[in-house]
């Protein structure tokens, strides 16, 4: 497993605490880079604008990924373009909502 | 892809302080209601004891909840911080103290009130000139915004109006009392609570069910045909131009019209199937604010001025729309702001609850229905004009209040 496989793995571990559902799932994850350091750089969003959640999620992320002897330091960039749509979640997320 | 600055959080403490004391304002306020059962029976509203009682509960816990509230959600809603919050700390103790004073003095010596009211009004305009410094920091204007530049506006006309009334009280020097006191109602609970709960709800019910897609289409309706309706209806009271009322309540309810359209289509298309009981409650209020606004109109275009009608016409829309809005959001709230404070950091590290994990949902359910049951029950002892059945009403309001501010305290035990 690669280490961008094994972080993105390890995102599944961090919940939005409101929904339930990981952050991957959920679609949130725009995309992992990570340099010659394994110096790692979260690209993501939010499902709304403004989502008070944002600070505890990125904690959840560093967090999480600090736990990974590989990774370096991590940097979570969070971005409204291109905005959240709920096409972006698993199909594991959309029954868990919706039943 | 440019990355967005999202420090705008506010320290857990300030909306914290608002919300226990308006949890024991609610507590104080529906004990004087039941203490005071007989009066209310009789459509007897214009009391000391019950102005007292309206304004603790208007007042101190919806107004200190809004308060609270707005000092978490102005910066997520807005995406801007709160300008001052050291001024905010300052701002809730002289808001809290002047609106202590003010209340007791309403209800015990009324000819006094106006020096508890002038303290109270200074704290609500330091609340005011907060909330303008951290708005004008908001280059982007959109329709939120102007709901909520509106219900500040109306929460600085009804201090304005409710300082006029006091002052008349102790001075009687202000002329056009009755006018005095219907704009001061009006701007206070359609104007500023009204519409700062639609203002916040464009955002928190998106929020709460997942919603995507949505057109917003009738957001601009809802706010200039709401605006119309208040301006129609507080000049009525000063002019007297043939269907100026009638016109304003009409406005009223198609404004809400509006607003009700746009958070069906925001539920319709929502992504979470199940929403928590607590924001159902406060759904649940829209359709009681839709229906009394209908209600309204119909009356003031029947000519009906009777006085019981139109005092419990404005009961029910107090309880079941702004107090069942509030009571809703704020079992949402709670268990946001603490997780925040208690569990954000540990996120990642540890296993950590969930937000509906803070709370015991079925409790709160109980609770809800409970106050559905005792303001039902208070309404109907009118309508029978049963003594013993508001007595009841009266007394599961209080006992739901009291159980309802201990679970949402309870949540920072948690």
């Amino acid at each position: 497993m690669s280490l961008k496989e094994e972080v993105l793995e390890a995102l599944r571990d961090v919940l939005d605490p409101e929904l339930g559902v990981n952050i991957v799932d959920l679609g949130l994850i725009y995309g992992v880079d990570i340099n010659e350091n394994n110096d790692v750089v979260v690209t993501m969003t939010l499902t709304t604008p403004g989502c008070p959640l944002h600070d505890s999620i990125s904690h959840g992320i560093r967090n999480r990924l600090a736990v990974i002897d590989e990774v370096g330091k991590v940097d979570v960039n969070i971005v409204w373009d291109p905005p959240w749509d709920p096409s972006r979640m698993s199909e594991a997320a959309k029954k868990f909502l919706w039943g | 892809m440019n990355g967005v600055n999202l420090k705008t959080n506010t320290n857990i403490k300030l909306p914290l302080s608002f919300i226990i004391y308006a949890l024991a304002a609610l507590a104080f306020a529906v004990v004087v209601l039941f203490a005071n059962s007989g009066e209310l029976l009789a459509g007897e509203f214009r009391m000391p004891k019950i102005w007292m009682s309206a304004h603790v509960l208007l007042l101190g816990f919806a107004l200190m909840t809004a308060m609270g509230a707005m000092y978490q959600l102005v910066p997520v809603t807005f995406l801007t911080p709160i300008w001052n919050q050291g001024f905010g700390y300052v701002q809730f103790a002289v808001t809290a103290v002047g609106l202590t004073v003010f209340a007791l003095l309403l209800g015990y010596r009324t000819e006094l009130a106006v020096y508890g009211a002038g303290v109270f009004v200074i704290g609500v305009l330091m609340f005011l000139f907060q909330m303008g410094m951290t708005l004008r920091a908001k280059k982007e204007h959109n329709v939120m915004y102007y709901f909520l530049i509106s219900a500040l506006t109306s929460l600085f006309l009804t201090i304005t109006f409710g300082f006029m009334l006091v002052f008349n009280f102790a001075f009687g020097e202000v002329f056009h009392h009755v006018s005095v006191l219907l704009s001061h109602m009006t701007a206070g609970v359609a104007g500023w609570f009204t519409m700062l709960i639609m203002a916040l709800s464009y955002k928190l019910v998106p929020m709460f069910s997942l919603s995507h897609g949505f057109s917003m289409k009738w957001s601009k309706g809802a706010l200039s045909l709401y605006l119309m309706g208040l301006v129609a209806l507080i000049l009525s009271y000063w002019i007297d131009l043939a269907g100026l009322r009638q016109s304003g309540f009409l406005f009223l309810f198609f404004g809400f019209g509006c607003y009700f359209l746009d958070m069906k289509e925001i539920l319709t298309k929502r992504m979470k199937k199940n929403l928590d009981h607590p924001f159902t409650f406060s759904i649940f209020a829209i359709i009681n604010g839709l229906v009394i606004h209908f209600l309204a109109a119909l009356a003031a275009f029947l000519k009906n001025d009777s006085q019981t009608f139109w005092s419990w016409l404005i009961f029910l829309y107090i309880f079941t729309w702004i107090l069942f809005s509030i009571i809703g959001y704020l079992y949402k709230i709670m268990p946001f702001l603490w997780w925040t404070h208690k569990y954000s950091e540990k996120s990642g590290k540890e296993e950590v609850p969930l937000l509906k994990d803070l709370l015991n949902e079925r409790l709160g359910t109980a609770l809800f229905i409970l106050f559905i049951f005792s303001v039902g029950g208070i309404f109907l002892s009118v309508a029978l004009e049963t003594g013993m059945l508001l007595f009841i009403g009266l007394g599961l309001l209080a006992f739901t209040s009291f159980l309802y501010g201990i679970s949402v305290i309870m949540v920072l035990f948690k």
